[in-house]
């Protein structure tokens, strides 16, 4: 099982995800969507260069990526998948203990939760 | 066949004149990753020479235009922020978020570097007599050197090389032979920006090269960063060569727990500041003091979170805790271990002979907790440099205080407390450069000095912030009259 245990390790993961969906919406055409996931995936490349200052890297606990694994089954309609990538942001942002990345992973949340209504 | 690697000189990448090389491995993997020359005399005086040439133009380039090579330098560090990142897991052993963190903490000085035309501003008085105006001049003042440890390879550099080249000096860069290819990234970038030729140099080696810095004649001062015993040694022997000098050297950094503090918010802090870098920093907390009430409790929270903390590569990011830079550091370490254990200390958690799959020879110590250790122990008293905590008890505050000011070093010293009272009393007793106020590693920014006393630091003037323009330059009065 993946741990994401560290930082670093949730917020690569959290650009897994984006790039994932980036590559998704634009196989099926959908270049507004495409464009919106790649622009979290820089903010949040962003996240991991410039919050990390070691003095608040601290063990997070309660975070794998089997609970996402809508994220990565292919049979998975990109409504759903928006819906998994919700309930991670909205898992891992708490995790966090650096505000301005904690507030980037709540973004990323609302901004998956507005696509996954819009559907 | 791994490659030796070159040392930087008057604007080329040039192969050392010094026939010997060390082995550069992979602390993890035990890959052997390069060779490390051994630059001689010939290689320092070419350095130096390049570097005094470089001056004379360097210190007539505009300021500002200085600066704004930092600047450039700047976006080439964050465009290749990964790229250095794992260059230093690969090279040193610590995790991939200690050193985005380390990346972080070297831009830090970057962006203070660009300050510099600020900082440099003069002071002057008109009429300081009868038609005599008086003004002060900061001017750069010739050829600096770094040499600069394992345990930051990166980051270490940063503290010194963007300052004293925008205050006006020319640079010259020995990095540690354990950990070279990050000063060899940073070098490279350097070489992209076009700077003038000798402006920045890198020379390989160890002793030898250190040693024939330190003495050449055409330096004018020093910057090290590493043990408190070769830190006594680069001070005495840049004095003795009429050079100025800053020697930041070892430490042994205590943490108070009083029993009015928030013991799980503490209790993660101190694990970062223990375990982080696989303890090997000069801040790293190395004993934890459990004030009356505070202590059992704090055993017992400390022994089960540090059990859990996942070591391994520091390539695999859910590893918590990466390797130490060397099987002789591994060695040392567990030695050391075993000295508290025989001398009577209880090892709660026991690092040694830890194993770590697909990396079974890497140069991996498991996070230690060694209990009940006493003032005359060697592991209380000598500095470690691993994953070690030392718990020691004190019945009052004055007699934790006691025991911090007991020790040689003075680097760090931290208190966790929720009573602002004990926080004063702390900050105005202990006898440390680094202070932290529920903060287990005190790093200043870039933009303070980075303290230390005792046996940690010797010199006058410390690395980063105001010290450091301070260092980088001199000051000269001029009297003028012109009625």
């Amino acid at each position: 099982m993946r741990e994401l245990n560290t930082f670093g390790a949730v917020l690569t993961y959290a650009i897994e995800i984006e790039t994932l969906l980036r590559d998704a919406y634009r196989e099926t055409g959908m270049a507004a969507e495409a464009k919106a996931a790649d622009r979290r995936r820089l903010r949040l490349e962003r996240t991991r260069a410039e919050h990390v200052l070691e003095i608040t890297l601290e063990p997070i606990h309660g975070l794998a990526v089997t609970d996402y694994a809508e994220l990565h089954d292919v049979s998975t309609d990109l409504r759903d998948k928006e819906a998994a990538a919700t309930a991670f942001f909205q898992d891992a942002s708490p995790k966090i203990n650096v505000r301005q990345a904690q507030r980037v992973l709540q973004r990323c949340a609302r901004e998956h939760a507005a696509q996954s209504n819009a559907g | 066949m791994a490659s030796r690697i070159q040392n930087y000189i008057d604007g080329e990448w040039v192969d050392a004149a010094g026939i010997d090389a060390l082995p550069v491995h992979n602390p993890a993997t035990c890959e052997l990753l390069a060779l490390c020359p051994e630059s001689n005399q010939a290689d320092v005086d070419h350095a130096v020479q390049a570097a005094r040439a470089g001056f004379a133009e360097w210190r007539q380039t505009p300021l500002l235009s200085r600066a704004q090579y930092m600047h450039h330098f700047k976006v080439q560090m964050e465009d290749r922020f990964e790229e250095v990142a794992r260059t230093i897991v690969i090279e040193n052993g610590k995790t991939m978020d200690e050193a985005r963190g380390e990346v972080r903490r070297g831009i830090e000085s970057i962006d203070f570097a660009l300050g510099v035309p600020f900082l440099m501003r003069n002071d002057g008085v008109e009429d300081i007599s009868s038609g005599i105006d008086e003004t002060t001049v900061r001017q750069p003042a010739g050829v600096f050197v770094a040499i600069t440890p394992f345990n930051f390879p990166s980051m270490v550099p940063l503290w010194f090389l963007p300052v004293a080249i925008v205050c006006g000096n020319t640079f010259i860069l020995k990095p540690s032979p354990q950990t070279p290819l990050s000063a060899q990234l940073i070098l490279e970038m350097l070489d992209d920006l076009d700077l003038p030729e000798g402006v920045v140099n890198l020379v390989h080696g160890g002793v030898a090269a250190s040693t024939a810095l330190m003495e050449h004649p055409g330096v004018t001062g020093v910057s090290f960063v590493g043990s408190t015993p070769v830190a006594k040694i680069v001070y005495e022997t840049c004095t003795r060569n009429g050079k100025r000098v800053q020697a930041q050297g070892g430490a042994k950094n205590y943490i108070a727990v009083m029993p009015d503090a928030n013991l799980d918010a503490s209790v993660m802090n101190i694990l970062g500041a223990a375990y982080g870098c696989a303890g090997q920093r000069c801040l790293a907390a190395a004993v934890a003091v459990g004030v009356g009430d505070a202590y059992e409790p704090l055993k017992e929270k400390l022994r089960s979170q540090a059990q859990q903390l996942r070591v391994g590569y520091g390539l695999d990011e859910s590893s918590q805790m990466g390797s130490v830079v060397s099987d002789a550091a591994r060695e040392r370490i567990e030695h050391m271990i075993s000295e508290g254990e025989a001398a009577g200390a209880e090892v709660l958690v026991d690092g040694r002979s830890v194993d770590v799959d697909g990396y079974e020879g890497g140069s991996f110590v498991g996070p230690t907790i060694l209990a009940d250790v006493t003032p005359e122990m060697s592991v209380a008293r000598e500095e470690i440099f691993g994953p070690v905590l030392s718990l020691m008890k004190a019945d009052t505050f004055d007699e934790a205080i006691e025991l911090i000011n007991g020790s040689k070093f003075g680097n760090g010293a931290s208190i966790f407390t929720s009573n602002g009272n004990y926080a004063r009393e702390f900050k105005y007793h202990v006898n440390a450069g680094n202070i932290g106020v529920n903060i287990g590693v005190a790093a200043p920014s870039a933009s303070f000095p980075f303290g230390g006393q005792k046996d940690s630091f010797f010199g006058d003037l410390h690395g980063q912030g105001a010290d450091s323009i301070e260092f980088f330059t001199e000051r000269k009065v001029v009297i003028e009259r012109w009625v």
